[in-house]
């Protein structure tokens, strides 16, 4: 904790530019390279998943972002070939989910672009988090980026859907790739994504 | 893959080693000269008594811990494990022993490779899995390589000695026995107090080099050191930060944040152990070596 987030606590505005505060898509970036190294040293392969976690506002402005981001992304579609959705999970939260089998970089490309468009468009507080999903031994591995928190962290959820977390492979994970991203020192922000009931993914 | 030796390690081990070395002889050559040699001889006296204490360690060490001995049949899965990890680190087969007790803990004793037990708590094996376990077993078992209870012993010795003469001296030189040389006794209790005070903050410093010595070992031995370091945080509660509820319940609530009182500088210098989170990046660094980054 910061002075200045010493001093807007001690106005009690904190909680309000907590909650307003923007996000920096650029760290999205070190994901281009991390997972040649989940895949070289650690044997985790992408399974061609990745997906941005944002909350809705009521409000036809941001319906109009929406679209903007819809349209950026089926755009893209055809030259980049990957396929985005949009989902609404049971917590209330919506998802933009892409796939793309053979090429990771645009996953993170596209990513990177939709979560761009909601922070031009001043919607940056809006999003909560960006999956990207992995697999290794039949055991899944995701990487979350935190927007609020400007980090990544591990999270890997015992395959017996017991919600339980598989902690050794999750310091496993930060150890080796601390540095190429910027991994989430304070373990009390690693809050996981559950998926839900048989789902592998958060947002089924 | 090579591990790389920890030069910086060895180095301030070295140089603690070093200046307890020092200090006992500069304690050695002030008792002679103030004392004429009747508190060396009392002291080395009594200090004989904390060498019978070490040859009889592990027995000693075990009862005060409440631990029995364990055959084969009550802890088949244990003493595999134990046995695999020795033969890996190429010790003879220790004595494995079990603490009824629910606060998770290990330790190792006895005075050479052949007198070795290595004790665990019922809390410790009902809080580690596997993998955990067998990394705190080759941490006690590097400690038993490194025949961490005899350096220690020696180590502590003359500090014991430097104890004893401050507090025998007081009760008796404090008791009016007004004899020449009076003075000299007076002089020596004081050296000795100095010399424990030192000695004291010297030999804690190099406890804690010798259990990242023992981590090192453990992360060798077991080729895992995140086993190691998921072990430490289990045992230090720091595996209870990590959340378990689902972020998307948890973003609408504002959480008040406690700032964590962190131990001075003065704290620092009496602990056994180095801090928990300075023993996990330690490991971490190994890890990433052992990944070849």
């Amino acid at each position: 904790m910061g002075l200045l987030d010493g001093l807007r606590s001690i106005f009690g505005t904190r909680a309000e530019s907590d909650a307003t505060s923007g996000a920096d898509p650029d760290d999205l970036f070190g994901m281009s390279t991390a997972y040649l190294t989940m895949a070289a040293d650690l044997g985790y392969e992408p399974t061609g998943h990745a997906a941005l976690c944002f909350a809705e506002v009521d409000s036809h402005e941001f319906a109009g972002t929406v679209s903007d981001v819809r349209a950026i992304l089926s755009a893209g579609e055809a030259e980049t070939g990957t396929v985005s959705r949009f989902v609404d999970d049971d917590h209330g939260y919506r998802w933009v989910v892409f796939e793309d089998e053979d090429d990771f970089e645009d996953l993170v490309t596209n990513l990177n672009f939709a979560s761009d468009t909601f922070i031009e468009e001043g919607y940056g507080s809006r999003l909560l988090a960006a999956v990207f999903a992995f697999e290794g031994r039949g055991q899944p591995a995701d990487w979350i980026y935190s927007f609020r928190r400007g980090t990544f962290y591990p999270f890997a959820p015992k395959p017996d859907a017991s919600h339980e977390r598989d902690n050794q492979l999750e310091l496993k994970l930060s150890s080796v790739l601390d540095g190429e991203l910027e991994v989430e020192d304070d373990k009390e922000y690693w809050y996981p994504l559950w998926p839900s009931e048989g789902g592998r993914h958060p947002w089924e | 893959m090579q591990w790389q030796p920890d030069w910086g390690l060895r180095a301030r081990m070295g140089l603690t080693m070093f200046l307890l070395f020092a200090l006992y002889i500069v304690f050695f050559a002030a008792l002679w000269a103030y004392s004429g040699g009747s508190l060396l001889i009392a002291g080395l006296v009594i200090g004989s008594f904390s060498l019978g204490q070490y040859f009889f360690s592990d027995k000693l060490a075990l009862r005060s811990m409440g631990a029995k001995t364990v055959s084969e049949e009550e802890y088949p899965e244990l003493h595999a494990a134990v046995q695999r990890l020795a033969q890996q680190a190429d010790l003879p087969k220790p004595t494995v022993a079990v603490a009824d007790d629910r606060v998770p803990n290990a330790f190792a004793t006895g005075r050479n490779q052949k007198n070795a037990a290595v004790c665990v708590t019922t809390g410790l094996l009902q809080t580690l899995n596997q993998d955990e376990l067998e990394g705190v077993l080759a941490h006690e078992l590097a400690h038993v390589k490194n025949r961490d209870v005899m350096v220690m012993t020696i180590a502590s010795f003359l500090s014991t000695i430097a104890f004893m003469i401050v507090r025998w001296g007081a009760f008796f030189g404090g008791g009016g026995q007004r004899r020449q040389g009076g003075g000299g006794i007076i002089v020596a209790i004081l050296i000795s107090l100095v010399v424990w005070i030192i000695s004291y903050v010297l030999i804690r410093a190099l406890s804690r080099y010798r259990e990242y010595a023992a981590d090192r070992g453990a992360a060798v031995i077991t080729g895992k050191p995140s086993a190691l370091a998921s072990a430490l945080m289990k045992i230090s509660g720091e595996m209870e930060k990590i959340p378990s509820n689902d972020m998307r319940d948890e973003a609408e609530m504002n959480a008040f944040f406690i700032i964590p009182i962190s131990k001075g500088a003065i704290a620092r210098l009496f602990s056994t152990h180095p801090p928990t989170e300075k023993r996990i990046d330690q490991l971490n660094r190994l890890e990433r070596e052992m990944e070849g980054l």
